[in-house]
């Protein structure tokens, strides 16, 4: 694997951690209004 | 007839021509694509999807076989990519253009209010009230139009490409599926920011609606494949 390939990998894998954690917080703080709210 | 001849290349071993093994791998790939769209089609209809299913494994099944035997037919993952892409795009073209275009007819006003019912109040909240109809739920129609008339047909059009294996369409699918990104981040903050709309008084808050629609991310679950597939499988 070459330096270029290297790089690439690790900008997917900062991609998945940044969408996989915004999709976690947004449940996160659904999750907290509907705790808070009694829907 | 070609002078070439590959040793147990045929789904039966021995020894075939070239010109052989290229119109066998032809049909099996057009058998095994036969089940897939049929079963495709049914799913992407969202009512009949229940019968699409055996439909679609039983291509699928056909797929690998047929790669198992030795054929020249689409990698695997390349077909679930594709059709599963598409089967995304077909999915919310079809809810999404029935409560844009379609808001009173009888299927309109029992599905999508019977789903607000359950999962998200956006699609029952003030239902067909409003001048153009359908969903009432800040944003909503605007994520429709840019669905169902941009993003939806140029992804089921990538997916078309990515399946003929061509270069064209890895180039659409990637884009289509930064596309997904977009939707995703977009959609996801509207439906918290409205969230006290979305989710009051339906069946099942929050947890019924992430269950139901985690399905959808396919298109950016598939991007590191994309970005890493050597792209030389794909022909001009």
């Amino acid at each position: 694997m070459n330096e270029q390939d290297r790089q690439k990998r690790r900008a997917l894998v900062v991609l998945q951690v940044v969408i996989y954690g915004y999709l976690a917080l947004m449940i996160a703080i659904q999750l907290h209004l509907w705790a808070q709210r009694d829907w | 007839m070609t002078t070439t001849q590959l040793a147990g290349a045929g789904a039966g071993g021995g020894t075939i021509g070239l010109d052989d093994h290229a119109e066998e791998s032809r049909d099996a790939q057009r058998r095994a694509d036969r089940w897939l769209i049929g079963g495709t089609i049914l799913m992407g209809t969202a009512v009949l999807g229940i019968f699409g299913l055996p439909l679609f494994l039983k291509g699928l099944s056909l797929q690998r076989q047929a790669q198992r035997s030795g054929l020249s037919v689409r990698p695997i993952i390349v077909t679930l990519i594709g059709y599963m892409v598409m089967l995304d795009a077909a999915l919310n073209t079809f809810g999404w253009a029935i409560d844009l275009f379609a808001n009173h007819t009888l299927v309109s006003r029992l599905f999508l209010p019977t789903w607000g019912n359950m999962f998200d109040a956006g699609y029952f909240w003030h239902y067909n009230e409003l001048a153009v109809g359908g969903t009432s739920a800040p944003g909503e129609k605007a994520w429709e139009v840019v669905g169902v008339f941009v993003v939806f047909p140029m992804r089921i059009a990538a997916c078309i490409g990515l399946l003929q294996m061509k270069r064209w369409g890895h180039q659409w699918m990637i884009l289509t599926c930064w596309t997904g990104v977009i939707m995703w981040v977009g959609y996801v903050a509207n439906m918290t920011v409205y969230a006290d709309i979305r989710f009051t008084g339906v069946v099942f808050p929050v947890i019924g609606w992430w269950l139901y629609d985690i399905f959808y991310i396919t298109p950016f679950v598939s991007l590191p494949y994309l970005h890493t597939v050597n792209r030389e499988i794909f022909t001009d």
